[in-house]
């Protein structure tokens, strides 16, 4: 077993790697940044999916936390940069980590208080929160305030953020499929119930709530190093607008989903500019559509390898 | 998990003038019962008396205004509902509270969370320990699926069931946290004469088979008669009479609360 899990992984970094000395070589990076982009939705998409799909919480918050995955790891290899292994791919790895780490930090000291809440008072209040990160950066000079951050080496290319996404998605589908797993599906189910049979909640609203923002860190600090510039503008309530329309589209709950609703949000805007002015007609509408066809998103609470399953069985 | 471990003895469970008032109304006043290792009790009494109110203040859903509860020598009272599930005490719903979008087998795993332990790293890594605990829990779990006569529904989603079937899962589901106590809330609630009858015959085997004391909310009053030693009587929230059914019957207050005044 353990053989086999290394030499799929193994295999996986070796494609990844392939695919991307071929990108850089072939396509123009334009076609690359569009790519990429998509990578860093996915990542954020699965990570909010565990909060607002799977726990049941809803937080509109999520920019948040990716601003403090983006800053701190962009502070480390800048402003901070101790030594030159800060600008390697290894060290601004590490950075992207601690900031993975730091937003999980942050993620817990904002749920603490906000999980106590329910449905619409927790997303006002997750809004609040992730406002006030932000409304910090703009406030902290050192990391250039409403100038922004620039400078920061861009190491973060296709190969590493694809990598956080397979990285990310194994780590959710391994928790989801756990225990753990199932005690967090239960909150979202029934709380009463939940409860009733051992399980603490407000435990495992942290708990999936700070894995959420750990990984939504680590989407923010690939950005900040994809980039190379970031500014509290990049951290925007639009951004967490957008993370809860990725997993609204794919279905909550949904981890396929979550990266189909990934790819759909950061593609479609791009894909739709040949229409020009019309384009922020369009992508609203295309969305209005998919939700009056398919309320329950793309694949609703199920993968899209069980939506198969159930079709060859019926 | 084996099925040894599923031999628990009953608990000793003692209730000691429990009340709460909601505003004005006091919903339960001055509730007392003991519950004896493995013994089967009925608490009935007419809509609206207080006997749900009286399983969510055991079980902690409720703060009671006083009174105590102790479990085995261990008191109860101010505990967490996830903390009283640990203690022993576990329960059902009158109106059904499955996971709904979890399939039959996930709903009684959910109940073993508690003692599970593995920790996270054996999760994300997939450690040999991870795949042996989740085998010990799908075996343990099918087992007791199959006492409760699901154990061909196991994957499918819970809210696919019949409405007798969701009533089964959630029993299995609550002796799946391997309870000292088990209370159930009006499980015959909506089946018809044949599924009330068969049901009843499974909850007196479950407490033979679990060694489990059981706390049984009826509505019907023939119903628990067959089957529990002891039977509290509640109306407006007030014990009005506790003994045996064949006590219960006769007593001019019970047919009072039942029938009205003639």
């Amino acid at each position: 077993m353990k053989v086999f899990q290394s030499a799929i992984l193994i295999a996986v970094v070796g494609i990844l790697y392939s695919v991307n000395y071929l990108l850089e070589d072939m396509v123009n990076p334009y076609v690359i940044r569009v790519i990429v982009n998509c990578g860093i939705g996915m990542i954020l998409a699965m990570s909010l999916n565990l909060v607002n799909g799977c726990a049941g919480q809803f937080s509109l918050g999520h920019a948040g936390f990716m601003a403090v995955g983006a800053y701190t790891s962009a502070t480390l290899t800048t402003v901070l940069a101790l030594s030159p292994f800060f600008k390697t791919d290894v060290g601004v790895g590490c950075a992207i980590v601690t900031g993975g780490v730091a937003a999980a930090l942050a993620g817990y000291l904002v749920g603490l208080p906000s999980l106590r809440l329910k449905g619409d008072y927790l997303a006002i209040v997750t809004l609040g929160f992730g406002e006030i990160i932000r409304i910090i950066f703009l406030n902290i000079e050192d990391v250039g305030g409403a100038r922004g951050l620039p400078g920061i080496p861009p190491r973060a290319n296709f190969f590493w953020v694809y990598l956080w996404v397979v990285i990310t998605f194994m780590a959710l589908l391994r928790l989801l499929r756990s225990s753990y797993g199932r005690a967090i599906l239960s909150v979202r189910e029934n709380e009463i119930a939940a409860e009733s049979m051992g399980v603490d909640i407000s435990k495992y609203k942290i708990v999936a709530f700070v894995v959420s923002s750990f990984f939504a860190g680590i989407a923010g600090g690939l950005f900040a190093h994809f980039q190379s510039f970031i500014d509290p503008n990049s951290f925007v309530f639009n951004k967490s607008v957008e993370a809860v329309i990725m997993v609204v589209m794919g279905g909550m709950g949904s981890l396929s989903g979550a990266i189909f609703g990934g790819i759909i949000v950061t593609l479609l805007p791009e894909l739709l500019r040949v229409f020009e002015q019309y384009r922020m007609v369009i992508f609203p509408l295309i969305l209005i559509i998919l939700m009056l066809v398919r309320p329950m998103g793309l694949f609703g609470h199920k993968e899209i390898w069980e939506l198969f399953k159930k079709k060859a069985s019926s | 998990m084996t099925a040894e471990s599923n031999q628990i003895l009953g608990g000793d469970f003692k209730v000691d003038s429990l009340s709460i008032a909601f505003g004005g109304l006091k919903a339960v006043n001055q509730f007392s019962l003991h519950l004896k290792p493995m013994e089967l009790q009925g608490l009935i009494g007419p809509n609206g008396a207080g006997k749900t109110t009286c399983f969510n203040l055991i079980t902690g859903v409720y703060l009671p205004d006083s009174g105590s509860m102790v479990l085995n020598g261990k008191s109860l009272v101010g505990l967490n509902p996830h903390q009283i599930a640990e203690a022993g005490i576990a329960r059902t719903f009158q109106n059904i509270r499955l996971f709904a979008d979890l399939t039959v087998l996930e709903n009684v795993m959910v109940s073993y969370h508690m003692r599970v332990e593995y920790g996270y790293w054996d999760v994300f890594l997939r450690t040999p320990k991870y795949y042996r605990i989740e085998k010990q829990f799908r075996e343990s779990a099918s087992e007791l699926l199959k006492v409760m006569g699901l154990e061909n529904r196991k994957e499918d989603k819970a809210k696919s069931l019949s409405y007798g079937d969701q009533r089964r899962l959630e029993i299995a589901r609550a002796l799946a946290t391997q309870p000292k106590v088990l209370l159930l809330d009006e499980p015959a609630a909506g089946l018809n004469t044949q599924e009330k009858a068969a049901l009843m015959g499974t909850i007196a085997d479950i407490r033979n088979k679990f060694k489990t004391t059981i706390l049984l909310i009826e509505h019907d009053m023939k119903l628990v008669m067959g089957i529990c030693e002891k039977i509290t009587v509640l109306d407006h929230g007030e014990i009005i009479a506790v003994g045996t059914p064949r006590e219960i019957q006769d007593n001019p207050k019970v047919i009072e609360a039942y029938l009205g005044v003639g």
